[in-house]
């Protein structure tokens, strides 16, 4: 009786146990790392890092099978790496598309799940300060860690800092231009060396590219998942316009703002020349220009490096001019920053692999003959943060091996346009203002005012509510 | 013959009748064949078009050269066979907690009684009425940071396992099965001296065949199709779901590409479905029609 | 043998142990991942948290969130697809269980036919529909165009986007419904149809005046059921339109909720709207409830 009372008991409680214990034991790692040691102080920060050292560093954006080129790049890397800091391991996540999502992102600061090294957008650092989740690796970061820290861009360095406190290292900036289908604009009559320069050239354009028929598009636009606003932004930039003022309120419901919107209207429905499919977002006009079905979009250059590596498009094929109108260009980029409460050795160690991977001439992504020898696109205008004795160097290297053409870039690189930053909450706001562009994308009748009077009492809500 | 449905036999067999019948059964076998099994070989032919062939305005009917090739790349880099087996993993995961936990509940709401079982069975119902939509936020926020044992399972298996066992609904219909068991089998049962896990065991568990298997189906679907759960609880790309993965890797391959990792990603649950066709839609309306 | 008080306290004890060894699993299961988030929504729907400091707000999030114009448009939106979805996703699967409940050949095949797409990864169906709906090389507009029918903007356009969300939806979705109506049906005595017969009903008297009476539970509940499922609608919007469509007419109360958390990070708004989704849909969840009970009985 006795026995048969413990037995029921026992192994009624299993069910209670399993509960209990397997939540105990065996949880995502993320929360660990956090608590294992406070960060060092920055009395040791300058030491490089001892070799001995073993760290592992969890790091995002490690290229996913899809960039079969990169990865192998990466692979190398990695163990050329190793061989300096042999007991630093690199334990690189791959993320397909693009590496970062706006609302994913969001969710991951929010859950401290980030890697120990995770990528970002400039415009994210208030974001990630929000969220206490980067650590200030002002003290690491030396000339003597990163030798080519003085020949980095000034500018650019200082959109990864706050109150003079250095919080990410860029991998990646552009600045934003008219990237051209050469192929299409052949075919259709028109120069590809001179790329449209306003908004009327670029209609013209779009209007011929679009007479070639076969559901060939002359200009591609975003307006869905924050891209929308996004470009809607670097137009407003180009005309000289802004998106959010100096006064912290929202600044695009005005003529520029409505020319932007009357303009794009004109094309999609009086010329037809964008297409009928809309609601496109990031890597959507890609595969339209690569299967050369767009004649022009707004562009990165390094969309071009996109199209070539995975989606099988030619390189010779594209080029690019400068923004539309050339007021301003919106500059953005990416970098990585460095999980709040992360060890001292592992700051020391993810500085380390920055720099070898993404700050070194000649290395890392700057090695151009094995980007060349890859069959990667090499001569692209972009990553352009070195200045000086570096910039001379890195330019001289890229030279040697270029496989694009120069003369496709010739009429973005002779127009320079002024870079001009992200507006602030910029994931935010564009998501706002995707509204408006799907709005003139997807309706003949579409008030293009009332949509930009909506848009502008939103963000202004939204710059508010700060 | 079938049992008598709308309507008669008799119209049916007058010559008109007849008529009529084959013409509606011919015009809805052609239809649904087009509609439901249309989109399929959409999928697999286009799948199996170049990129230049798929873009092409207006679409082709049969590919005018087949590329098999786009299914290798497309398998190899969107690492379906990885993505397939953690959704395995998970559902699999899932039933298993469900059925140790759910049907351990269920045991003891029904048979043993314990203080204050009827309380904790309507506070388990009463989570039926709150939308699932509604919880998704504060239940993320829960597991970024389970309180008391202050864990984050976040990128863990155990955020899809144990949410998957407040499954009030499988809980009710497992009550409700116990519930019908004759007490005397359970009482001859106890007089052998069995322990209450025993009588589970031996007893009540061998006769619930049907809804263990109702249930069953439930949890494996209920994993296999979800979607903005796992997307949000499982960031990291190794981890993910069939579903996810699919939706992350979407805009960065070849249109045909993508299209060839859709049919694959069908094949397998379209196959199992074909074979065990019988008691999944058996199963999946036996229960719905119950609840 | 009449028992002590002590042995009757010892037996009931030694019950309850064990019953609730039994059942505390899902007793901590529920706690931490559906009762706590529940008490915690209420919670969030009246806090803000800034920098890392929560407090409490009152109404604010409630009258932040009712000024958001996209407030209203999600509503409207969300009861514009719960009412295609009715047309679409409730009737028709009654209509083709009637129709196949007549069928004496190819029932299985038709059966299994519009139970297939219930198995594909809801994803994928999905995807494969945005591509059907392309107005470029798009399957859709190529058969409108076979047979001479104007093409159609699909998600292109405000006014059809919802629609043709719903249509998706009611592919992937059909089966299950369908195959539930069918049971039922076979459960319609045939003698009823005969009687009406005699009466001299025709075929639609006999739908409306047997076969819908018959099956008025199951019929109820599904519509209940299909309500319910409708309004909390996200993955067919959100991945068909970006959960935005055309001037943001695909974005129903839950896609909102989505952008409140994970675009605006604004946890308290989008508890609010939770709250309110909550409100809305409890009483049919009550309905519901009450009317699988009279089931039992």
């Amino acid at each position: 009786m006795r026995s048969s009372l413990l037995r029921n008991t026992a192994a009624a409680l299993v069910c209670a146990l399993a509960v209990t214990a397997l939540a105990g034991c065996g949880t995502s790692s993320s929360g660990d790392g956090t608590s294992a040691q406070p960060s060092g102080g920055s009395a040791d920060a300058t030491t490089p890092l001892d070799p001995k050292a073993k760290v592992t560093l969890s790091i995002d954006c490690m290229p996913p099978a899809a960039k079969a080129a990169e990865l192998k790049e990466w692979k190398e890397d990695v163990a050329e790496f190793n061989k300096r800091y042999p007991n630093v391991t690199i334990d690189g996540r791959s993320t397909p598309g693009q590496c970062l999502e706006p609302p994913r992102f969001t969710a991951m600061l929010k859950a401290k799940s980030q890697p120990d090294v995770f990528y970002a957008y400039f415009t994210d650092l208030q974001q990630v300060l929000d969220n206490d989740g980067a650590e200030d690796i002002s003290a690491y970061v030396t000339p003597q860690s990163v030798p080519a820290l003085d020949d980095i861009d000034k500018n650019v360095l200082g959109v990864l800092k706050r109150d003079g406190k250095l919080y990410g290292l860029p991998t990646s900036n552009y600045t934003m231009g008219l990237l051209v289908n050469r192929k299409l604009f052949q075919q259709a009559g028109l120069n590809p060396d001179t790329p449209p320069r306003t908004w009327e050239e670029v209609r013209a354009a779009a209007k011929r590219i679009a007479a070639l028929g076969n559901g060939t598009a002359g200009y591609g636009e975003y307006s869905v998942e924050n891209t929308g606003g996004w470009h809607y932004t670097a137009a407003m930039y180009g005309l000289g316009g802004d998106i959010v003022g100096a006064d912290g309120k929202a600044a695009f419901n005005n003529p520029t703002g409505r020319q932007i919107a009357a303009n794009l209207h004109a094309m999609r429905w009086e010329d037809d020349s964008m297409g009928k499919t809309q609601l496109l977002k990031w890597g959507d006009l890609q595969k339209q220009m690569a299967s050369d079905k767009l004649g022009m979009f707004l562009a990165a250059p390094d969309d071009i490096t996109y199209m070539v590596q995975q989606l099988g498009a030619k390189y010779e094929n594209f080029g690019m001019g400068p923004l539309p109108g050339g007021a301003a260009t919106l500059a953005g980029g990416n970098g990585y920053m460095i999980k709040k409460g992360s060890s001292s050795d592992k700051i020391k160690a993810a500085v380390a692999w920055l720099d070898f991977k993404t700050l070194a001439v000649g290395k890392g992504q700057f090695r151009y003959d094995r980007s060349k020898a890859d069959g990667l696109p090499v001569g692209l205008p972009q990553p352009a943060f070195f200045t000086g004795a570096s910039k001379a160097k890195d330019d001289e290297l890229k030279a040697a091996s270029a496989t694009m053409p120069v003369a496709n870039f010739k009429a973005f690189l002779d127009n320079p346009v002024p870079g001009k930053a992200e507006p602030q909450k910029a994931q935010e706001v564009y998501k706002i203002l995707d509204k408006v562009m799907s709005g003139i994308l997807t309706d003949k009748n579409a008030d293009a005012a009332q949509l930009l009077a909506e848009a502008e009492k939103a963000v202004n809500q939204l710059l508010a509510n700060r | 013959m079938a049992e008598r449905t709308l309507i008669s036999p008799a119209q049916l067999s007058r010559t008109r009748g007849k008529v009529l019948y084959w013409t509606v059964l011919a015009v809805v076998v052609v239809g649904f064949t087009l509609v439901f099994l249309g989109p399929l070989y959409w999928m697999v032919t286009n799948g199996l078009k170049s990129t230049e062939e798929f873009a092409r305005v207006p679409p082709t009917l049969v590919p005018h050269s087949v590329h098999t090739a786009n299914y290798t790349a497309a398998w190899k880099v969107m690492d379906l066979a990885k993505l397939l087996f953690n959704t395995l993993y998970y559902a699999f995961g899932a039933l298993a907690f469900q059925l140790v936990l759910d049907v351990g509940a269920a045991y003891s709401l029904s048979r043993l009684r314990p203080v204050l079982g009827k309380a904790v069975l309507g506070m388990m119902l009463a989570t039926l009425m709150i939308p699932a939509a509604v919880l998704v936020v504060p239940q993320y926020l829960t597991v970024l940071d389970v309180p008391l044992i202050q864990r984050n399972l976040l990128n863990s298996p155990w955020v899809i396992w144990l949410p998957s066992v407040t499954n009030a609904f499988s809980i009710f219909l497992l009550k409700r099965f116990f519930d019908s068991i004759p007490q005397e089998i359970l009482d001859a049962a106890s007089i052998d001296g069995a322990s209450a896990l025993r009588t589970l065991r031996s007893v009540v568990l061998p006769m619930s065949r049907p809804v263990l298997g109702v249930v069953s189906i439930f949890a494996v679907v209920g994993v296999w199709k979800d979607f903005l759960w796992p997307m949000l609880t499982l960031p990291d790309p190794a981890l993910q779901t069939l579903n996810v993965g699919i939706y992350s890797l979407s805009t960065g391959v070849p249109e045909n590409h993508l299209i060839a990792a859709l049919a694959m990603a069908c094949a397998p649950t379209l196959l199992i479905f074909l074979v065990f066709q019988r008691n999944i839609m058996g199963g999946l309306t036996a229960g719905s029609l119950k609840g | 043998m009449p028992a002590t008080a002590a042995e009757d306290f010892r037996r009931a004890f030694k019950r309850n142990l064990t019953a609730h060894g039994f059942l505390i699993g899902a007793v901590l299961c529920f706690s931490f991942f559906s009762w706590y988030p529940m008490v915690r929504e209420f919670l969030l729907a009246f806090q803000k948290t800034e920098a890392g400091t929560t407090r409490w707000v009152g109404w604010d999030n409630f009258r932040h969130v009712f000024q958001d114009p996209g407030f209203w448009q999600a509503w409207r939106n969300t009861l514009l697809f719960t009412a295609l979805a009715l047309v679409l996703g409730f009737l028709l699967p009654f209509l083709v269980a009637v129709v196949l409940n007549e069928f004496r050949h190819a029932q299985g095949y038709l059966r299994l036919l519009v139970y297939l797409p219930v198995m594909m990864p809801p994803v994928a169906s999905v995807l494969l529909f945005k591509y059907f709906y392309d107005p470029g090389y798009g399957l859709f507009n190529r058969a409108l165009g076979v047979l001479h029918l104007p093409a159609q903007d699909w998600l292109q356009s405000g006014d059809t986007a919802m629609l043709s969300v719903v249509i998706a939806s009611t592919w992937m979705n059909m089966g299950s419904a369908t195959l539930i109506y069918l049971a039922a049906l076979q459960g319609v005595p045939g003698e009823l149809y005969e009687a009406a017969e005699l009466d001299g009903a025709g075929l639609l008297r006999k739908i409306w005046h047997v076969t819908v009476p018959q099956t008025k539970l199951v019929l109820s509940l599904m519509l209940l059921m299909q309500i319910i499922a409708t309004m909390q609608v996200f993955t067919e919007p959100f991945l068909l339109t970006g959960g935005a469509g055309p001037e943001g007419s695909t974005t129903t109360v839950v896609v909102l909720i989505y952008q409140y958390a994970f675009n605006f990070n604004q946890y308290g708004g989008a508890a609010a709207l939770g709250l309110c989704l909550l409100v809305l849909l409890s009483g049919f969840s009550a309905l519901y409830v009450r009317l699988s009970r009279d089931n039992e009985s």
